[in-house]
């Protein structure tokens, strides 16, 4: 039982840390909260690239560094400490690398790993999951991949693809079997698919925050080639499961919004106790107490889930509730936030007088979409109990 | 970051669990509570042969020098079983003080009967209101010549002062109307001048009130130095706290189970009550609070264990597993339905359980002044 680093390790976020600090002063990018990883840029992926920091988790042979989650974890708390720009090179690293390497075939491996590794151009993904009659129930998918040839002909919606947008390829989640007599979770495939090929028409959804960030995304007869479908056909559901514990157990969920936390901070250690008034300032002393002790633990079960990854163990109901704690966690920053800095905090960017310059505002709009992404919490409490506690399903 | 217990860990643990369901099933806790005595002194000789009272106290004393986070672990094991032992107030709280504050002779004389369990200490450290008032004792001893003093004031809650040989207590000394600051002071169970009064409380464990009135002390009764009480006990606190929370996690982690094997079993509208959804939302939520608190407290004890600076993960941890055990306790109850609110089911125990350690070093409310207090904002 240790809860401290290894040198090494030490030394690794200490190297991390310098270089963000030293991208931040040359002015790269700034430190600022708001929506999930939505900084995009290939020219910092690739700085990133060139460290060996994609990937790394993922075996040398397909050009990874074979380190361990926890090193991941140290890695990523740096990179969201400061909300530095990921998002070209993000998903490909967090999840689609990893599901090629699990279910890929050899072509696959390698036409997309090493351009993974390397952040050399068409690696920014979106995932094409849910549509309006599957949400939580994903198993209703309706979109269709029908074969014809060597190819696979796709027809269908898909909707809240975050990136969907600025994406080259997306993770297609499709319906391959139309026999009603098969499950439905025995009826669809996982395809690659770019998103440039004719057919494909992305549409923006503004979201409560004004900002375009998903979409719904229509296929109209667009034709995919064979090999781009990933692992077994009818077998997407098996996949999905597999990948969705590396999706829902990084610490992006405990730090969207870190930028804040650490205002906040601040702000409060300048506070005059005097000025704001005695009884303000013991609830804000003991409400913060509070907020950290959950941040703290947040982290802990972040590491957690890491290390049980690391232990060769399937993650599924660490991470289900390392996410759900995490998320509700940064809705009550949020919220907690608004209320220390008052009204001022309901400013938006660009408004004078606006607490933290809008950042607040627009994170107190954001907060609602952290409890259903990846995942809502009543389906991943649904997960600790069934998959964790072996409660019944029926 | 490396959550693996060590081979050696592990195994004192299975042991200790094994041990705790076999010596000290419900049934056992339910009786021995009613007894006079409180607890039973052949399980209590029996865990001084296996070494666990002296499992941090030095070779030279009987003990085998171990590692404070096993202590934590047996801790937690006997948290499970709501087992109740004076191995809190003789072989940690007292053991722990007398390690800090004692000199040799004193060590000698004391630690070697408490490692064996054959001598019984109990601390007294909380006023009138049950607070620990370590900084500013509400006990006065007050000198009445050189090296003699009177004792005078009370102590609430003293664990098992009816079978102690002896108490431990803080008390503030006055040289006439000066005074020399919180002293620690060793004073016997019964005698001239001290008075010990059983007191009913929820859980049914032995507490007493312990009234000094001109109880007589002398140089010797004194442990270290004139003065320097308060620093001896802030110096094992964090300690004291970390084995409680220990044995919340222990508590918790039971709560957790029983009522997750009832819900599996009960049946109500010709299914398990645990096909329900709002069932398992409530039961994802218990097991969130078991794993975030035995994962606080385990650092906390880890690092005492390493002996790094603990003072706000330490608090962070009694905080939290103070909230987290008593809120999964309401769960529990509310899961339970009715059978869980009779005396005859085990879930009262818990409940109980979960107050009385909430409120022992303080509440959450009480710890988080401390977050705030090391987060760097400003009383």
């Amino acid at each position: 039982m240790r809860f401290t680093f290894t040198e090494e390790q030490n030394r690794f976020r200490q190297e991390v840390r310098d270089f963000l600090q030293t991208e931040i002063k040359a002015g790269t990018f700034v430190a600022k909260s708001g929506g999930l990883a939505e900084g995009s840029s290939q020219e910092f992926s690739s700085k990133m690239a060139k460290r060996g920091w994609i990937g790394m988790t993922w075996p040398k042979q397909y050009g990874g560094q074979g380190r361990s989650y926890v090193d991941k974890v140290i890695l990523n708390e740096e990179i969201f400490k400061v909300q530095a720009p990921v998002a070209y090179h993000f998903l490909a690293d967090r999840q689609i690398g990893p599901s090629i390497i699990h279910f890929g075939s050899e072509w696959q491996k390698e036409h997309f790993l090493p351009r993974f590794v390397r952040a050399d151009g068409n690696m920014k993904f979106c995932l094409l999951f849910s549509e309006p009659n599957a949400g939580s129930d994903l198993v209703n998918v309706a979109t269709s991949a029908t074969k014809d040839g060597d190819s696979f002909i796709i027809r269908g919606q898909k909707v809240w693809t975050s990136g969907g947008h600025q994406a080259e390829y997306g993770w297609l989640l499709a319906r391959t079997c139309f026999d009603p007599k098969v499950p439905r979770h025995e009826s669809c495939s996982q395809f690659i698919l770019d998103l440039r090929l004719p057919g494909v028409t992305v549409r923006p959804i503004i979201n409560i925050a004004g900002r375009h960030t998903f979409n719904e995304v229509f296929f109209d007869e667009v034709r995919v080639e064979k090999r781009f479908m990933v692992g077994q056909e009818n077998e997407a559901f098996k996949q999905i499961m597999a990948q969705m514990d590396y999706e829902r157990s990084g610490v992006e969920r405990l730090l969207q919004n870190y930028p804040i936390y650490e205002k906040l901070v601040g702000h409060i250690k300048k506070m005059d106790k005097k000025k704001v008034g005695e009884e303000f300032y013991a609830w804000v002393r003991d409400s913060m107490a509070q907020l950290e002790i959950e941040f703290h633990i947040g982290r802990l079960l972040v590491y957690y889930t890491a290390w049980t990854i690391d232990q060769g163990r399937k993650p599924s109901k660490e991470a289900a509730l390392a996410k759900a704690y995490c998320n509700q966690y940064e809705q009550r920053l949020n919220d907690l936030a608004t209320r220390i800095l008052g009204p001022s905090s309901l400013l938006r960017e660009g408004t004078p007088w606006a607490a933290f310059d809008g950042e607040l505002a627009e994170c107190y709009l954001w907060s609602p979409s952290y409890t259903l992404q990846g995942g809502s919490v009543e389906v991943l409490k649904n997960i600790v109990a069934q998959r964790g506690l072996n409660m019944p399903r029926k | 970051m490396d959550f693996t217990l060590s081979e050696e860990t592990k195994m004192l643990k299975s042991n200790a669990e094994k041990f705790m369901k076999e010596k000290s099933p419900s049934s056992f806790v339910k009786n021995v509570l009613k007894e006079e005595k409180g607890f039973s002194e052949s399980i209590w000789k029996e865990m001084a042969d296996l070494g666990w009272l002296g499992l941090i106290h030095g070779d030279q004393y009987g003990g085998s020098g171990g590692d404070f986070f096993d202590l934590f672990v047996l801790f937690e094991e006997m948290g499970k079983a709501v087992f109740p032992s004076p191995f809190f107030c003789s072989a940690v709280s007292a053991g722990l003080l007398i390690n800090e504050a004692g000199d040799e002779r004193v060590k000698k004389e004391y630690l070697p009967g408490i490692v064996e369990g054959k001598k019984i200490l109990t601390v007294g450290l909380r006023n009138d209101q049950g607070q620990y008032d370590s900084q500013d004792p509400a006990l006065e001893a007050q000198e009445v010549g050189e090296g003699s003093y009177r004792i005078k004031g009370n102590r609430l809650l003293v664990p098992y002062a009816h079978v102690a040989d002896e108490i431990l207590v803080l008390a503030g000394v006055m040289k006439g109307s000066r005074s020399s600051g919180p002293t620690l002071f060793k004073t016997k169970s019964k005698g001239p001048g001290i008075q010990v009064i059983p007191l009913n409380t929820i859980t049914g464990e032995k507490y007493f009130a312990v009234t000094y009135a001109d109880y007589p002390a002398n140089q010797k009764d004194i442990l270290g130095s004139l003065g320097h009480g308060s620093a001896y006990v802030e110096q094992v606190m964090p300690k004291l706290v970390a084995l409680k929370c220990g044995e919340m996690v222990g508590g918790l982690s039971k709560v957790v189970d029983m009522t997750v094997d009832y819900v599996k079993q009960r049946v109500q509208f010709g299914k398990p009550l645990g096909v329900l959804q709002v069932v398992q939302h409530y039961c994802a939520d218990m097991t969130t609070f078991l794993d975030t608190a035995r994962l606080i407290a385990y650092q906390a004890a880890s690092l005492i264990s390493a002996g790094l600076p603990c003072a706000k993960e330490v608090a962070m941890a009694k905080a939290w597993c103070s909230d987290a055990y008593k809120k999964c306790t309401q769960i529990a109850h509310q899961l339970h339905g009715g059978i869980g609110f009779t005396e005859e089911h085990d879930l009262h125990l818990y409940y109980k359980h979960a107050k009385v350690s909430e409120l022992d070093f303080g509440d959450s409310w009480v710890h988080r002044q401390t977050v705030a207090d090391a987060m760097g904002f400003r009383e």
